[in-house]
């Protein structure tokens, strides 16, 4: 892979690239939802329908997952989170800086970090959300179903639950990436005459590609929600 | 080339934090710019669309009962109507009854008197005609008497006279 670019501060290694994408990724989403979201009223139109048709697709995910009730606790999570990680997925098809041989500017979840950051959080909140509910007794309770048993076998599904959400993004926007970069470099690799031949191949690429982003997003919210709706339904 | 596809091989816990904090900065900023103004306005036009439908359903009702209170009240006036006129018409059938009944009895006086009139002119009629006949018959007495006529002779003239005098039906 490429070399990044990376400085230490506090003990800590941060990676350049990440933070300057995870920063442009939250200022477009901030920007969007900011202007979305001016001159509200109750006879909504333009921008604030599309904003708010936003909101209930987020918020039909977690109705389906946790219950009815769920929008007024987790929608505003649910809705950050999706549209953050569509961003996210999306953001290296259309902007690649690099500059000499260091990437600045890519998907953020195409690096596994930053998509385990994310499952890693999924999974504290249900936890969190789990223990809120049911306290620490019940929560806990929940590793010894159906019997005391199962204790490892439990512990062992939260491990494979945070490492199968997190690559699993990771995975999907990182190889399409890596695909759309060879069929870049094809294209230039033996004069021009490839151009042709590699221009619409990564047109269909990257139309695939947006695919992919979405149904990932989709498929990290969803799978984030049902965490932790069985996380707030443990059986007594 | 493939040390990205190993986890642990860029294991940078800094990036970590960091994308923690500006997701859980970007959820705070979002929530206070858009998502609390924009789902207050969501339960604002859920409430207000209910309470809509139930300001409709209650217009909706009361325009019925008044529409019903009207034509109740065109039913009264109708049937108010009906019977003034029939009133009226039972009045002006009385009055003019009496007005008939009044007349006839008019009528019938006037005739009345007109017949008493009548009699009484006749009486008088009669009476001075006896009186005249009284007068003519001395006339004719003292003529006859002048010519010497004895006293049968001229009493039975003057009862015959008198005698065709009294009978009116024979003299008319």
């Amino acid at each position: 892979m490429e070399p990044t670019r990376t400085f230490q501060f506090l003990g800590l290694t941060f990676n350049v690239s990440n933070m300057i994408s995870g920063v442009i990724v939250a200022v477009i989403l901030f920007a969007f939802i900011f202007v979305c979201s001016r001159n509200l009223q109750l006879k909504p139109k333009g921008k604030q329908n599309l904003l708010e048709y936003m909101i209930d697709f987020t918020n039909g995910i977690i109705k389906s997952t946790i219950g009815n009730d769920a929008p007024k606790k987790y929608g505003l999570w649910a809705f950050t989170l999706f549209y953050f990680i569509l961003i996210a997925n999306l953001l290296g098809l259309f902007i690649h800086i690099q500059v000499g041989n260091i990437v600045y500017v890519k998907s953020p979840t195409a690096d596994p970090i930053v998509a385990l950051t994310f499952s890693l959080m999924s999974l504290t909140f249900a936890m969190y959300s789990g223990v809120e509910k049911l306290g620490y007794k019940g929560h806990f309770k929940g590793f010894l179903q159906p019997v005391f048993l199962f204790l490892p076998i439990n512990l062992l599904e939260e491990l494979t639950n945070f490492l199968t959400l997190g690559i699993r993004v990771y995975g999907n926007i990182f190889a399409g990436e890596l695909l759309a970069g060879i069929i870049a470099n094809l294209a230039f690799s033996n004069g021009l005459w490839l151009v042709p031949v590699a221009a619409p191949l990564e047109l269909a690429w990257q139309g695939f590609s947006v695919f992919i982003g979405c149904i990932q997003a989709y498929v990290f919210v969803t799978l984030s929600s049902v965490y932790v709706s069985q996380k707030l339904s443990i059986e007594e | 080339m493939y040390t990205h596809l190993v986890i642990a091989a860029g294991f940078n816990v800094g990036d970590m934090l960091f994308y923690a904090i500006l997701f859980l900065l970007l959820m705070w900023i979002v929530k206070i710019f858009a998502w609390k103004p924009i789902t207050k306005m969501m339960q604002d036009r859920s409430t207000k669309i209910a309470n809509d439908i139930d300001s409709a359903e209650k217009s909706r009702n009361d325009a019925a009962k008044l529409a019903k209170e009207r034509a109740d009240a065109l039913q009264n006036s109708h049937d108010e109507a009906t019977k003034i006129v029939s009133d009226a018409e039972q009045a002006g059938q009385k009055r003019r009854d009496t007005i008939i009944s009044d007349a006839q009895n008019d009528a019938k006086g006037l005739k009345d008197k007109a017949h008493k009139d009548i009699e009484q002119e006749r009486e008088d009629a009669l009476a001075s005609t006896k009186d005249d006949v009284a007068d003519l018959s001395i006339e004719i007495a003292s003529k006859i008497i002048k010519k010497n006529l004895n006293a049968d002779d001229q009493k039975a003239l003057i009862d015959s006279y008198i005698e065709g005098l009294g009978n009116p039906n024979e003299s008319r």
